[in-house]
């Protein structure tokens, strides 16, 4: 019973002090439209990062599948607004739409290992974009959609996004903790371990594999959702950008992958790298953060948290 | 050339950055954000050339009267990377925190739909140079102003041109690339088929960074379609017409937009680009007067020529060049740099320019515009279209 | 839709195939024998394009250049191997996708910096008429090059089956620990395998960058059908990258006719997922590494 309540102690403070960035950062940083768009970039990276986390940390299988649940749901939620829905209806439908298409392929998929789990996680990403552009009566097509409200107050616009983004950070770290402790965390991480033991060991491998995979997509999908609405206009090329999944992995593997934690440290100082290689080396800022990916994996391929905490198993 | 304009694009988007505070109280600023780095760059290049050209020619002239003061003009370029989610933090970012009186727009009608809301919530005037679909134009906004006409503009003359000169013209094929502009193109092109009652035997997408077209061109010559439309970029179009060669088909009107506009299509396709036709919103070879700064189409195009080494404007540099003298024009006007004022200003004009008579339409697009229609003959640019500037006459045959 | 239409279609898709099997095999090749996927591959091979291209505005036939171009980039890759990915060769598959991508990366932006994104094209390079058989029309460039990309990945093909250090590659393939007991230094041959590798990379460039515009945006297309071909073939087996190529090239131009021009990554990747699930050894591999 103390245990028990004790378990419930740290999700909850993470969601209480999610609220408290979310609402008193807005006043903290007043007018710095900049700041703020940093900071929501930051919750977007930590959500995407923590979502990933469950399926490339947690079980062990390297998805490249992040970018294509979350175009899905930016444009699930954009489509839907368009025809004069409300932006809540829109974040539901993202995640269902993330929900209904992510289970049944991940269940196929998740059947393969390694690298041919993460070419066909990452063909969804192509497929999905293509299909986005050709269907152009509902999505526009290479038009895009412009989202209702995006002429409206910055101040308001870039405020009720960070809002949102931070909430739903705070809600992805939380419910990658609550995993970790519970039924699901340990199945996964048996899994991760040595799948064939845990399959003899009566653990229903697919099962577990699916129910990662279908959360992570749709936490995803409602990221795509908010972000939709935070930048006001969406085309295929831009969120089914490939680098929507590479970030995400990259901050985990910066933090420490597997771990809580790892991903909103990551995301961090990732962040702080790519905002700087921007501003800085115009013509070479991708090559730049390519060079920095590469030495990160070759020097410290386990992480930061990990490395911090030596001797504890990640 | 372009490295060093480019480096000192980035040096002073870099500069400039630095300094969040006006160096001069004085000077005007306009935001400019433009894709300098990855696939859109040749675009991006482009529109910084027309730009600049218009800069150097207001400082030349000691700057633009604003009521009885005349004041300096600043370009703040930022680079978003052909990106367009960056393109619209780069409009915010010019906007809020290099607090610039207007802004020019990102390029294309993507972005500078996208742009143009930043425009709005700011209520900074916004000057599209390459924005021509009408769906940029249709969220109601107020502060956004295009110098491109509307797509069917240049469709239309070309069909009509096409079914009164060539009768025998029945079967049209469309081929465009999966895009807002070509689509929109495409669209267009769909009514004035249904309009002249053609019979459309082939209407296809091709996708963008696609490279080859063997497949769809096959289907096309199994159509045996008499004209044949194509929309896309300009590489697109050279390989397109190259493949047309490779597998034999000969229509008897081949148009395609928007490559021929440039001297670099000519150069890559030499004798087959021979009687390709074309139309697009600007021609060096078009004849106008203006009460802008460059006084007449021919003074323009000598500018130009002048500036840089003796290369041609096309449609796409002379727009940018257009959108800067437009603005002035509006601040002379308006005598001030308000917002709100100049944009008033902005909808009330009726002038002339070297661009050709400008007046905005209630949605912000321009709408006093004939564009010109034109073919390539003998390795040369014919124009065709308007009467008033007509060169040649319309020839038939594909080889 | 009747049989000269198709021929057709047949017929441009089995060029295209020829040059797809040339980009798939060098892939393919490292993929099975170091178990490393090289996301560089694309971006090589428009290395590649771009040395030919340049060799092309000094008067160099892309063909013969093929000669020389294919081992420099060879040497690259040998030496990207040997100093920056061995160091990882034992790591998770996660760590070792993203330095190859992180290369790539570097490698692009680049190629975009020195060269920028506009395309380059060579134009005809043997200047000879379509060769016509009926009413099918077949391109000359692109015939010599889907031909030379089959006979390059042949030679390829051949050198693995035939010479000694060749054999040993295939040794590490099928059983990396037998072939280091028997005597094999298995991080030179990794080395050489990856710079192989990247030669074919390179050698399928120069054939692209003759028939079709050229620019650093291209890579990650090649990569998708390097991917595509492989799985369809079988990891490991150069022959298999042959069928894999020609009958992604076929499929390609038949799903351009039959569901549109504007889906063709779809078709391929579609393909690719079903073939994961299916067979995921390929139409001709043996069972890769999980």
């Amino acid at each position: 019973m103390h245990a028990r309540l004790q378990g419930w102690v740290l999700p909850v403070a993470i969601l209480v002090i999610g609220a408290i960035v979310a609402y008193g950062l807005p006043i903290a940083l007043s007018n710095q439209t900049y700041l703020l768009r940093l900071a929501t970039s930051l919750a977007l990276l930590v959500t995407l990062a923590s979502a990933w986390n469950l399926v490339g940390g947690f079980t062990g299988y390297p998805s490249f599948a992040t970018a294509a649940f979350f175009g899905l749901g930016a444009y699930a939620s954009a489509v839907m607004q368009q025809f004069g829905w409300s932006a809540l209806t829109g974040y539901a439908t993202a995640a269902i739409c993330a929900a209904l298409l992510s289970a049944p392929f991940g269940f196929a998929i998740l059947r393969l290992k390694g690298h041919y789990f993460a070419i066909a996680s990452l063909m969804l990403v192509s497929i999905l974009k293509e299909v986005t552009t050709g269907w152009s009566n509902v999505t526009g097509g290479g038009m895009g959609i412009n989202l209702p409200g995006a002429g409206g107050d910055p101040l308001a616009i870039a405020r009720i996004s960070l809002e949102i983004l931070v909430m739903l950070a705070a809600f992805s770290v939380a419910l990658s903790l609550v995993i970790s402790r519970g039924w699901l965390g340990f199945g996964l991480s048996c899994i991760r371990m040595n799948e064939t033991a845990a399959l003899s060991a009566g653990i229903d491998a697919p099962r577990l594999k699916t129910i990662a995979f279908t959360i992570s997509s749709a936490i995803c999908g409602v990221a795509g959702a908010a972000y939709a609405g935070w930048i006001g206009y969406i085309d295929p090329s831009d969120v089914y950008d490939v680098m929507w999944s590479v970030r995400p992995i990259i901050a985990a593997l910066i933090g420490g992958v597997g771990t809580v934690f790892g991903p909103v440290v990551g995301s961090l100082i990732y962040l702080v790298f790519e905002e700087l290689m921007w501003r800085n080396l115009l013509t070479f800022g991708t090559g730049a953060l390519g060079v920095l990916i590469a030495i990160l994996v070759l020097v410290m391929p386990g992480g930061v948290l990990p490395s911090l905490r030596k001797g504890k198993v990640s | 050339m372009d490295r060093r304009s480019f480096l000192a694009g980035s040096a002073a988007a870099v500069a400039a950055s630095g300094f969040a505070n006006a160096q001069g109280a004085d000077e005007i600023r306009i935001g400019a954000p433009l894709p300098l780095t990855g696939p859109l760059a040749p675009e991006g290049r482009k529109q910084k050339r027309g730009y600049d050209l218009w800069a150097a020619e207001v400082m030349k002239r000691g700057g633009i009267e604003v009521g009885d003061k005349k004041r300096p003009v600043r370009i703040i370029y930022s680079d978003y990377q052909s990106a367009t989610p960056r393109g619209v933090q780069a409009c915010e970012f010019l906007a809020n925190q290099e607090k610039v009186h207007f802004l020019f727009s990102p390029f294309g009608s993507g972005a500078a739909k996208a742009g143009s809301a930043i425009a709005e919530r700011y209520k900074i005037p916004m000057l599209a140079a390459t924005a021509s679909s009408r769906e940029v134009y249709d969220q109601g906004f107020k502060y956004l102003f295009g110098t491109f006409t509307p797509n069917e503009t240049l469709t239309d003359p070309i069909a009509d041109l096409v079914v009164a000169t060539a009768p025998a013209v029945k079967k049209v094929a469309i081929f465009s690339r999966n895009d807002l502009l070509p689509l929109s193109l495409a669209t267009a092109l769909r009514e004035g088929v249904k309009r002249h009652k053609l019979d459309l035997v082939f209407d296809e997408k091709f996708a963008i960074g696609a490279l080859d077209f063997a497949a769809p061109l096959t289907q096309m010559r199994a159509a045996a379609a008499d004209w044949i439309f194509v929309g896309g970029y300009i590489n697109d179009l050279i390989q397109v017409r190259t493949q047309m060669r490779e597998l034999g088909l000969k229509p008897q009107v081949l148009t395609m937009i928007a490559g021929p506009a440039y001297e670099e299509y000519i150069q890559a396709l030499k004798g087959a680009a021979e009687n390709v036709s074309s139309a697009s919103w600007w021609h060096p070879a078009v004849r106008y007067e203006g009460e802008d700064i460059f006084g007449s189409t021919q003074n323009y195009v000598e500018a130009f020529k002048a500036a840089f080494n003796g290369d041609i404007p096309d449609y796409a540099e002379a727009s940018a060049s257009a959108v800067g003298a437009i603005l002035q024009l509006a601040l002379k006007k308006s005598g001030t740099t308000d917002g709100p004022a100049v944009r008033d200003a902005l909808a009330a004009m009726n002038a002339k320019t070297f661009w050709g008579p400008v007046h905005f339409g209630p949605t912000g697009q321009i709408d006093s515009l004939n564009p010109p229609v034109f073919q390539i003959q003998n390795g040369k640019t014919v124009v065709l279209l308007p009467d008033e500037i007509k060169q040649g006459e319309f020839k038939l045959g594909i080889s | 839709m009747n049989s000269a239409i198709l021929a057709q279609v047949l017929v441009n898709g089995l060029l295209l195939g020829g040059l797809y099997a040339a980009i798939a095999a060098g892939f393919s090749l490292v993929w099975g024998v170091l178990n490393v996927v090289n996301m560089l591959h694309g971006s090589a091979v428009v290395l590649g394009a771009y040395a030919a291209f340049f060799g092309w505005q000094l008067g160099i036939n892309p063909f013969l250049a093929a000669l020389a171009i294919g081992p420099a980039i060879g040497l690259l890759g040998w030496v990207v191997q040997r100093f920056i990915v061995q160091r990882v060769i034992a790591a998770p598959v996660l760590i070792t996708l993203v330095l190859t991508f992180a290369l790539d990366l570097v490698l692009n932006n680049a190629m975009l910096a020195a060269f920028t994104a506009d395309y380059r094209k060579m134009g005809s390079v043997t200047g000879l008429p379509p060769l016509m058989i009926g009413t099918v029309s077949i391109p000359a460039d692109r015939l010599i090059a889907a031909v030379l990309g089959i006979v390059a990945t042949f030679l390829v093909h051949l050198y693995l089956t035939r010479s000694r250090l060749g054999r040993a590659i295939v040794a590490v393939r099928m059983d990396q620990e037998t072939a280091r007991l028997m005597g094999v230094k298995v991080e030179h041959i990794y080395a050489l395998t990856f710079g192989i590798g990247l030669a074919l990379a390179g050698v399928a460039g120069c054939l692209i960058g003759a028939v079709f515009p050229i620019s650093p945006l291209n890579s990650g297309g090649y990569l998708g059908v390097a991917f595509v071909a492989c799985v369809l073939g079988g990891l490991g087996s150069v022959v298999g990258a042959i069928v894999g190529g020609l009958v992604l090239g076929v499929v390609e131009s038949l799903g351009s006719m039959l569901i549109g021009a504007e889906y063709g990554v779809t078709v391929a990747a579609v393909l690719l997922i079903l073939m994961l699930l299916w067979r995921p050894q390929g139409l001709l591999g043996r069972a890769g590494y999980d």
